[in-house]
């Protein structure tokens, strides 16, 4: 491996800027960091190049760690947005530092300049300062003064931002070109996902601090795992389906999805629809693909090689749900046409049509989308505005739906609603919170989340499970979760206190196990803690030792559900979010 | 290039105006009347007065003590300055306007409180006098006063320059192999070298002209601690009208001279740029 990172944190007054993130590039790879920016994309670029320090992890290059090595001896060459050339310098002398750095010959400098010149095609400007030069003549100086030393990787952070359209293409063919014929590993930091597509081997997706999901271009664009990588690679109509043995049903239609999610329950899931993947026609009969719904279209919009298309769904409780859209407001759906199927069938504005889908793939997320449960239309509305719910739906892009329940936490008072509860119900923390929660479990909730009224964004998210039965279910919804909170995940490990002198070695070892699965299945770095005691006691007491942290926490039996966790949820001042997977 | 050039500001011959006026009417006819008073004189005075012993000693400490006070702030103006941009501590603020006291201050106390502290029974200076180290009344003194009055101006031309040394050519270096001292001297160094000079020359000139705060600590020893200022003063409380206007003008002459030259100096660096980018 050229590039190891293992766990790189790196904290910024106080909050994660870069959260555990491992990684590994292979030699001569091009590799891509995308994300948004203040993903901690550029400074996890920065700490491979020595430039700041980290927290905590590992950084090894070439199998050497150089994680407390200087910039100056890593041997990395780095090329930043704003070129940071030496203005006093000429090119030649620009481009010769890191050979004058070194000592090397006069005659040998001048070679190895005109060699580098010569790659990045810019022969015979030696003797020009910078100033003189175009933003594009610039960089392709910053990449040759980069190589000049012949640095085992090559890290680039952002070099395409200051140029237009033209020159950028240009110069990301010459660095793919020049990057080819040096066989360097390198690592490409941008926010632009068509540069990254150009360009990558791989792609690593970053969001909040978190290296969220890792491949291909071509695998991420069509299988990615989460919300935010669907969303951020290109365009996609995210859709809240159910998941059926007979493949992925959106409103009253069901399609066969691509490929078979993990689960055989039959549960809520979020369904990604690429805009190029529906299909447009005049009626039912017409579509080469499965029926989804009718809609009446919105909005064209000619883009040249494409026409993009709103199409606003009709149906009524037919229809599938569109997940971005809280409330019915705005609710369409994207569309986007080749020249051809827009030859083979006109549309105009307000033209109702019939729409089909080619291909959907299903998210493995277990958090589809919200409930906000209450006694009372009133409470539910008002819980539904709670700051961490609504900044949660805002994150994940998915729905606030609201449930009244006028005999919550009851004994032995059935549902008032008849449907199943789908996504994640969410409830206020209140005095009888422990109650209402066990109540809502044996009424078939399975991800509850029990929220305080003024809970914010947390920073930590503690993570622990009661039952082996529900330890993937909780692993998996703590990832999903995590994808969306810019906070460390810590889980507990809790012994029976007479265990600790008895089996140590045996809760170290459960200990690590958890660890390994949260990673291997589920992409989830997490830090491990150790305690010993009452489960409910010690992580109500865990809770109560810092501000702004989260439980999730798994539970496979219901009994004495309340009467346990009366000390942790009510009244409790932290988020909880209970994932219930009984025995089979 | 023409004489005349298009401006947002309107009305260029009544601005070009304005300024030769005022240029005229409080820098050039002051100057002139006094060459005017000095030319008013028989050579041989002039001759006797401007080369005599006691002035010959005042020229070399003044532009010899203005020229070390000078150099120290170069160094250490620098360093005030680059503590200052560079890094973020409690009491920055305090420390950023504590530079400018100096401009403030009436320079007389400024020479009345060096003297005191550094006089043979005060605070720093019992500490030097058995050492054999002899600040007050001396060439040091001297020196001492002028680097405090000048400081202000060293620091206040880096300053901004420091602002513009990027961060990133720094890293850029580094991440090169550049070690410290190398990214210094083949970095920074360049970058601010011109704001350095204006420090030096700025500091140069404003401890040339003072006065008030060197008699105090001077002792104004003929020939050994009499600054030329002094020296004027002298003559014209001797009612020696053309003896004061001759050693004006001769200390007009070489300031001029040598502000010239580091303004040369100056442009020369610049035109160096200038013709390599061309």
């Amino acid at each position: 491996m050229s590039i190891t990172l293992d766990q790189v944190t790196k904290h910024y007054a106080g909050a994660p800027v870069v959260n555990d993130v491992s990684l590994d590039i292979g030699d001569g790879e091009f590799f891509v960091l995308l994300g948004p920016s203040g993903s901690g994309k550029s400074t996890l670029l920065r700490a491979i190049a020595g430039l700041s320090g980290v927290d905590h992890g590992r950084i090894a290059l070439h199998g050497r760690d150089v994680t407390h090595v200087a910039a100056r001896k890593r041997g990395v060459g780095l090329v930043f947005q704003n070129y940071a050339l030496f203005r006093h310098m000429t090119v030649a002398e620009n481009i010769e530092f890191a050979l004058r750095v070194r000592h090397m010959r006069a005659q040998a400098r001048r070679q190895r300049r005109q060699e580098l010149l010569r790659l990045v095609a810019l022969e015979g400007l030696d003797q020009r300062l910078p100033a003189q030069l175009s933003g594009g003549q610039q960089q392709r100086v910053a990449v040759a003064r980069a190589l000049a030393h012949k640095p085992e990787v090559l890290l680039l952070d952002e070099p395409f931002g200051a140029l237009d359209a033209k020159i950028r293409e240009e110069l990301r063919r010459t660095i793919r070109q020049v990057q080819r014929e040096l066989g360097i590993t390198t690592v490409l930091v941008t926010h632009d996902q068509e540069e990254a597509f150009a360009m990558a081997d791989r792609i690593g997706v970053m969001n909040l601090g978190r290296l969220l999901e890792m491949g291909a271009p071509h695998d991420l664009y069509s299988r990615p795992a989460t919300r935010f990588v669907a969303t951020f690679l290109g365009a996609a109509n995210l859709i809240l389906a159910r998941c059926t043995p007979d493949g992925v049903q959106m409103g009253a239609n069901t399609v066969a999805a691509a490929e078979r999610p993990p689960g055989v329950e039959e549960r809520e899931v979020v369904a990604v629809v690429r805009p190029e993947e529906v299909e447009v026609a005049a009626s039912r009969d017409a579509l080469s693909s499965a029926y989804l719904a009718r809609g009446v279209v919105n909005e064209v919009v000619f883009t040249g090689a494409l026409e993009s298309l709103r199409v606003r769904l009709e149906d009524g409780a037919q229809a599938p749900l569109l997940a971005q859209a809280n409330g019915d407001a705005g609710a369409s759906l994207l569309v986007t046409r080749t020249r051809h199927e827009q030859r083979g069938f006109e549309i105009h504005p307000g033209q109702s049509v019939a729409i089909g889908v080619r291909r959907v793939h299903v998210l493995p997320t277990p958090l589809s989308s919200f409930t906000a449960c209450a006694a009372s239309a009133a409470l539910a509305d008002a819980l539904s505005r709670q700051p961490l719910l609504a900044e949660l739906a805002e994150r994940m892009k998915t729905r606030i739906a609201m449930r009244a329940e006028p005999q919550l936490g009851v004994p032995d008072a059935a549902c008032a609603a008849d449907s199943p509860f789908v996504g994640t119900t969410a409830i206020a923390s209140q005095t009888d919170c422990a109650q209402r929660a066990e109540w809502l479990l044996r009424r078939g909730a399975k991800d509850l989340l029990v929220l305080p009224e003024q809970a914010a964004v947390p920073q930590r998210v503690l993570i622990h499970w009661m039952g082996e039965a529900a330890r993937s279910a909780t692993l998996a919804a703590s990832a999903s979760a995590l994808r969306h909170l810019s906070a460390e995940a810590v889980y507990v490990g809790i012994f029976p206190e007479q265990s600790a002198s008895a089996h140590p070695q045996h809760g170290m070892r459960e200990l690590l196990d958890a660890r390994s699965e949260a990673q291997l299945a589920h992409g989830l770095e997490m830090r491990t803690e150790l305690r010993f005691g009452d489960v409910a006691q010690q992580l109500a007491r865990r809770l109560a030792e810092a501000p702004a942290q989260m439980l999730i926490v798994g539970v496979a039996e219901l009994t004495r559900f309340a009467e346990r966790f009366r000390g942790l949820l009510d009244g409790g001042q932290w988020p909880v979010l209970i994932v219930y997977r009984g025995s089979p | 290039m023409s004489f005349r050039q298009p401006s947002v500001l309107p009305g260029f011959g009544l601005t070009f105006g304005f300024t030769t006026f005022f240029l005229s009417a409080i820098v050039l006819l002051p100057l002139a009347a006094l060459a005017l008073a000095a030319a008013s004189m028989h050579w041989s005075d002039f001759v006797h007065v401007v080369l005599s012993p006691r002035a010959l000693g005042s020229y070399r400490l003044s532009f010899g003590a203005s020229f070390l006070a000078a150099a120290i702030n170069l160094v250490f103006g620098f360093i005030i300055a680059w503590t200052l941009v560079r890094y973020e501590f409690p009491g920055r603020g305090l420390i950023d306007a504590l530079i400018d006291m100096p401009f403030a201050l009436p320079t007389a106390v400024s020479g009345i409180a060096l003297t005191s502290v550094f006089a043979q029974n005060g605070w720093i200076g019992r500490y030097l006098e058995p050492w054999g180290v002899k600040v007050a009344y001396t060439w040091l003194g001297v020196t001492l006063a002028l680097t405090l009055i000048s400081m202000p101006f060293a620091v206040r031309a880096v300053q901004p320059a420091l602002l513009e040394v990027q961060r990133d050519l720094e890293e850029a270096a580094e991440t090169l192999g550049a070690g410290r001292l190398y990214v210094f001297r083949r970095i920074i160094l360049p970058t601010v070298l011109p704001a350095l000079l204006t420090g030096f020359t700025l500091a140069f000139a404003r401890a040339l002209g003072e006065y008030g705060s060197v008699i105090f600590i001077a002792g104004n020893l003929p020939m050994k601690t009499e600054i030329t200022p002094l020296l004027i003063v002298i003559h014209l409380e001797e009612f020696d009208y053309h003896g004061a206007a001759a050693l004006g003008v001769v200390m007009l002459g070489i300031s001029f001279v040598v502000l010239l030259a580091i303004n040369l100096l100056q442009a020369w660096g610049r035109r160096r740029h200038v013709k390599a980018a061309h």
